[in-house]
């Protein structure tokens, strides 16, 4: 059972006098307990749709239904974390967590019962009056899981969340993420997340929508069925045929549109729309 | 290219007609000069200009390039360009008006120098601070020195910062050329040979006292401002910023809102421990080495020595320094802490006004696109006026509006304060508001802040820290101002001019009737000890409080 449906997406953006086309007739359904990653080459509008999901991008034509109800504005049920983790710098990271809260009309009390939980659960246990300039960036993305958890979401959407940390970092960050995944007592259990580093997504997701380069589109999808935990995985034949799989589909994407110069792709698409 | 002709011909056909009717509509003798005078006051500001980039580029190649250099050069125009255009005069009067009327022709660009030629010099200097390092590694493993060095690598890299800096300096010309072309001695007025259109301005306000004509004038002089810089800087500007390394300052605001902005910036490159990317440039010029100042406090007191001398003929002893104390208006420094006190309490008032408003603009902007783009637009204009062209016309308004001079004068002073800082509060508040980074905007729009917890948890926490620069530029500038505003200079020796107690007319009174330089250095030296101490004892205090409220992007 789907819980959400993108259905036909189409969405420019204007660009001095023409337009762009970023996204061109994009669908596809995500369902309960579903890990879904949007691969695709940087500019491709993967991170543009995962907006449009949160309700922050408007578009031109088709629509996002969350249990059947078009998305037209961002809602606590469907939260997001950011690449650039988009804290306030003027709150500690507690008051992070805590002001979403408080916008819900959460009392003072609770709120701060709630948040003080998640930065526990995501390792921060300490910091809670620590301002973000104070913290490294893995401490800074674990403060954004932490508050976009606290709302209680059903959807967490996830754009580039590691691309911005060191190896290392990510990959404890990966981890802690699947932990919340899996995690049976947390009612988040759906994930989006935009990646463009295919080994990450494979070791992360149930299905891998790849996408074309701009405007970007759906070129295929690839169920990953390699059990988890994958950590004990990462070395098998397996791994690597998923890995070879997409990067086949990334391939053929860009070939896609070898063909025809960008711009003049560009502007047939307009002209048709 | 056929619409910048027509704007071209178009603005020149404006000014030939507005030079015939203002012609034509009044009969004082002066205005019939009125097209020599802003041929002149064009050619001088325009000679100074060419000077002030011979002079900067030179220097600021040579300061940034040669760590003796360096050593004393940087440090000692810093201060020389915190000296107000007042500071100038003594030296001014002592060396050139000797030589007659070439003299004062020649002192009006020297003081016009003073107060255009730094600008360039530290854009130069911050330019070449900023050449990214793997461009000055690859340069050196080509082989690239010397002249070839200067010549691939550092002057394209100067360029923008060039051209910036000019137009900064092409501003403060036209601000300070009321200030700079009606030279008083010793109670007179000393007029420029070819005239000036700031002298004109201040002839018709000061002895005519004619209110229409002075609104006139300083519509058209408005007009010459905003007419060059849609013609020439603009474009410019718009050339220069593409195939650099990297925009100097990234900001929507059109013409003259740059100004401000890199005004700001060269300031706060200057003063501030700024984080990240001008933080190289920063640790060259902030942290001066102790010999560093020493050598910069040499050089000023003997600078200061040298100008005493000049003065009285022979080589200065402490008798002088005496003899300058003992001489009027020395009288009025017992009152000393009640005129500073005074001059603070306008400067507190028009502070607060400017802070108000500014913040109340800046959320508006902020908040309503529709009413940014009324806001804008008048903003742009508005910084075309040259303020110091404005006190007169503001006073001559309000003495007829009011009847009391005095109290004429105190409002024009506190006005002068307010259009003075309210411009430096809001380009820096409204520069903030247009950078909120996209990812804050987002988060604010996804958790579903609106109305007041957006201004409450948004808005105002990130225009703090722009709040604090803003504050520091706008009690600098303010002090700059005030000197000009406290003191109203009057035409003619038989009539006293009018003044409000306050520490810059005791200066005004100093420099300008008594000629004693020797008070007029003391007052100097308080005023700038009151800023530094302000400076360090509370605007950098919370602007280092506020180092965190940066969005790290």
């Amino acid at each position: 059972m789907s819980v959400i449906e993108v259905e036909n997406i189409t969405k420019t953006f204007s660009m001095g006098k023409g337009k762009i086309l970023v996204l061109d007739n994009v669908s596809f359904s995500v369902g309960k307990d579903d890990f879904v990653c949007l691969v695709g080459p940087s500019g491709c509008g993967k991170s543009t749709l995962l907006r449009i999901i949160a309700g922050l991008e408007k578009v031109d034509s088709g629509r996002v239904l969350f249990h059947g109800e078009p998305v037209t504005r961002p809602t606590p049920k469907i939260s997001m974390v950011f690449q650039l983790f988009g804290l306030l710098p003027w709150k500690t990271a507690l008051e992070n967590v805590e002001i979403p809260l408080e916008i819900l009309g959460v009392d003072k009390e609770k709120r701060t019962h709630i948040s003080k939980e998640y930065l526990k659960m995501v390792g921060l246990e300490g910091f809670e009056n620590t301002y973000p300039h104070d913290l490294s960036g893995g401490m800074k993305q674990r403060v954004g899981i932490a508050r976009a958890l606290a709302l209680k979401p059903e959807v967490l959407l996830m754009d580039e969340p590691f691309s911005s940390l060191d190896e290392l970092t990510a990959k404890t960050l990966r981890e802690l993420v699947l932990n919340i995944w899996r995690n049976p007592a947390l009612p988040t259990n759906i994930f989006i997340m935009v990646s463009h580093n295919v080994e990450e997504a494979v070791f992360m997701a149930d299905r891998i929508i790849v996408m074309s380069p701009r405007p970007g589109k759906i070129i295929g999808e690839v169920k990953i069925d390699i059990p988890r935990p994958r950590i004990e995985h990462l070395r098998d034949a397996e791994y690597f045929k998923f890995v070879d799989e997409v990067v086949d589909l990334l391939k053929r994407g860009k070939s896609l549109t070898k063909d025809e110069s960008p711009l003049s792709l560009i502007a047939s698409r307009v002209s048709k729309s | 290219m056929r619409r910048y002709i027509i704007s071209l011909v178009g603005g020149l056909a404006i000014l030939y007609l507005m030079t015939l009717i203002i012609m034509a509509s009044t009969s004082y003798p002066e205005i019939r000069h009125l097209p020599l005078y802003t041929f002149s006051t064009i050619f001088r500001i325009v000679i100074t200009l060419l000077i002030s980039i011979l002079w900067g580029t030179s220097f600021g190649i040579l300061a940034a390039t040669n760590r003796l250099a360096s050593f004393i050069l940087t440090p000692l125009i810093d201060l020389l360009q915190s000296i107000p255009i007042l500071g100038y005069f003594p030296m001014v009067i002592g060396f050139l008006f000797a030589l007659g009327p070439v003299g004062i022709e020649l002192s009006v660009i020297v003081l016009l120098f003073t107060s255009m030629a730094w600008s360039i010099f530290f854009g130069v200097l911050g330019a070449i601070s900023g050449i990214p390092t793997n461009i000055i590694e690859s340069a050196r493993s080509f082989g690239l020195t010397g002249w070839r060095y200067i010549r691939h690598v550092i002057l394209p890299a100067i360029t923008p910062a060039l051209i910036s800096g000019a137009n900064l300096a092409w501003c403060d010309g036209w601000f300070f050329m009321i200030a700079a072309e009606y030279i008083q001695y010793q109670g007179e007025v000393v007029a420029p040979p070819s005239g000036g259109l700031g002298y004109l301005l201040a002839r018709t306000a000061y002895y005519y006292e004619d209110i229409k004509l002075a609104v006139t004038l300083l519509i058209f002089i408005t007009f010459i401002v905003v007419y060059f810089n849609t013609l020439t800087w603009h474009r410019l500007m718009e050339r220069a910023s593409t195939g650099t390394f990297k925009p100097i300052f990234r900001m929507d605001l059109s013409g003259v809102g740059k100004v401000l902005t890199s005004r700001t910036n060269r300031w706060l490159r200057l003063r501030l421990h700024q984080p990240k990317r001008f933080s190289i440039i920063f640790q060259r010029l902030r942290k001066y080495t102790r010999i560093e100042k020493i050598i910069a406090v040499i050089f000023t007191i003997s600078g200061i020595i040298f100008i005493l001398s000049s003065e009285s003929h022979h080589f200065p002893d402490l008798g002088i320094i005496l003899e300058g104390f003992r001489a009027p208006p020395v009288e009025e420094l017992t009152n000393l802490p009640m005129l500073i006190a005074l001059t603070m309490m306008r400067l507190s008032i028009a502070y607060g006004i400017s802070l108000v408003i500014a913040i109340g603009l800046g959320i508006l902007a902020a908040e309503h696109k529709k009413l940014a783009a009324v806001i804008y637009p008048i903003y742009d204009i508005g910084q075309g006026v040259p303020i110091l062209a404005l006190f007169p016309v503001l006073f001559l308004g309000l003495n007829s509006l009011l009847g009391t001079p005095r109290i004429a004068l105190e409002l024009t002073c506190i006005l002068m304060l307010i259009f003075d800082m309210i411009w430096y509060m809001f380009i820096n508040i409204v520069s903030v508001i247009k950078n909120i980074p996209v990812e804050i905007k987002e988060v604010s729009q996804l958790f579903g802040f609106r109305g007041l917890s957006r201004v409450r948890h948004i808005v105002i926490p990130s225009i703090l820290p722009a709040i604090a620069t803003g504050s520091m530029l706008s009690w600098g500038t303010g002090w700059n101002t005030i000197i000009f505003a406290e003191y109203m200079p009057s035409s003619e020796p038989s009539i006293p001019p009018l003044s409000i107690p306050g520490i810059g007319s005791l200066l005004d009174k100093a420099g300008y009737e008594y000629g004693n330089t020797v008070i007029l250095i003391f007052i100097l030296g308080i005023i700038a000890a009151i800023v530094l101490l302000m400076e360090g004892l509370v605007w950098r205090r919370l602007l280092r409080k506020l180092e965190k409220y940066h969005v790290e992007v």
